[in-house]
């Protein structure tokens, strides 16, 4: 097991496997950073139900690109290019739950309820890592505030509709159904060598299956809480 | 260690874009009820600052 702490002066001495792992991991979260944006800033920011339900949406992508920048700027200064991601279509994305778009306010509050939510989880591992640059952007502590301010509106939209029941709870199931499958598969396959080598080399600290399931825990009880139904955690999944 | 190419450019331009979108959502909030036209001006000013940045054009960012 990897114990040292690198800073980016020691980069380049690092073993070539260290250095492919965390170049990679870096563009997938500067992927995940700004896919966000580019899943809801069309359809949302002039169809949200109110002015300050818009200003919301453009203050959560400015902060979510803040997110990109910080990541980005790690791994510029690494020589590790990640801009391409700024320019890709959907379609491109690392992460499955990236590819599609959001439309409906009910999408974007289950979205923040449940995908942010994994957002959290993924940035949690790097707290504390062997990469010291990295560790510092997830400690920063606007970055963390920024993403629970994110999950909490999720959440506080999701359960306020939940309680509405008809139509409106109705929406929001089916809005759960979705994304709690794109959530779980998020966290990758259960059995994963890449994954291994990422907590050798100290770059994660759970595997997978353990990141999932404590989530699964998490949001499972905050669906009973709302009244909504857990969905099947084996229907719509592709990562097992 | 030698930074990737315009990390700095971009780097500069990303604090640009935050800026302006965190400003023009600042001025805003305290007025939702009593100046509409300020909010409107406002959230039409984050849409084009949003367009600039999902369209991903960054070579011509960094020209």
């Amino acid at each position: 097991m990897f114990t040292e702490k690198v800073d980016t002066k020691d980069f380049e001495k690092q073993d070539p496997e260290y250095r492919d792992l965390l170049g990679r991991v870096l563009a997938i979260q500067a992927d995940c950073e700004i896919g966000g944006p580019n899943l809801y800033v069309k359809d949302m920011l002039p169809n949200a139900p109110t002015k300050l339900d818009q200003l919301i949406v453009a203050r959560t992508a400015a902060e979510e690109m803040d997110h990109y920048r910080k990541v980005a700027r790690v791994a510029g200064d690494l020589g590790v290019d990640v801009s391409f991601v700024l320019s890709r279509t959907n379609q491109e994305r690392y992460v499955e739950a990236f590819r599609g778009k959001i439309n409906t306010w009910e999408d974007f509050a289950v979205f923040g309820f449940l995908i942010d939510r994994v957002g959290r989880f993924q940035l949690e591992e790097f707290i504390g890592c062997s990469y010291l640059p990295l560790a510092r952007v997830v400690e920063d502590p606007d970055v963390i505030r920024e993403e629970e301010g994110h999950i909490d509106y999720g959440t506080n939209k999701t359960a306020e509709w939940a309680a509405e029941g008809g139509e409106r709870k109705e929406k929001v199931q089916k809005a759960v159904d979705f994304w709690y499958a794109k959530g779980l598969d998020m966290f990758g396959k259960s059995v994963s060598p890449r994954s291994e080598r990422y907590m050798y080399w100290g770059l994660k600290r759970r595997p997978n299956a353990v990141a999932r399931q404590q989530y699964k825990e998490e949001v499972d009880a905050l669906i009973t809480q709302m009244g909504l139904t857990i969905p099947d955690p084996n229907k719509g999944r592709l990562y097992f | 260690m030698e930074a990737a190419p315009n990390t700095d450019a971009l780097d500069e331009q990303f604090k640009e874009f935050i800026q302006a979108l965190k400003g023009a959502v600042n001025s805003a909030m305290p007025h939702l009820k009593d100046d509409s036209k300020a909010v409107d001006k406002a959230i039409s000013d984050c849409k084009e600052i949003l367009d600039v940045v999902l369209e991903g054009n960054v070579k011509e960012w960094v020209s």
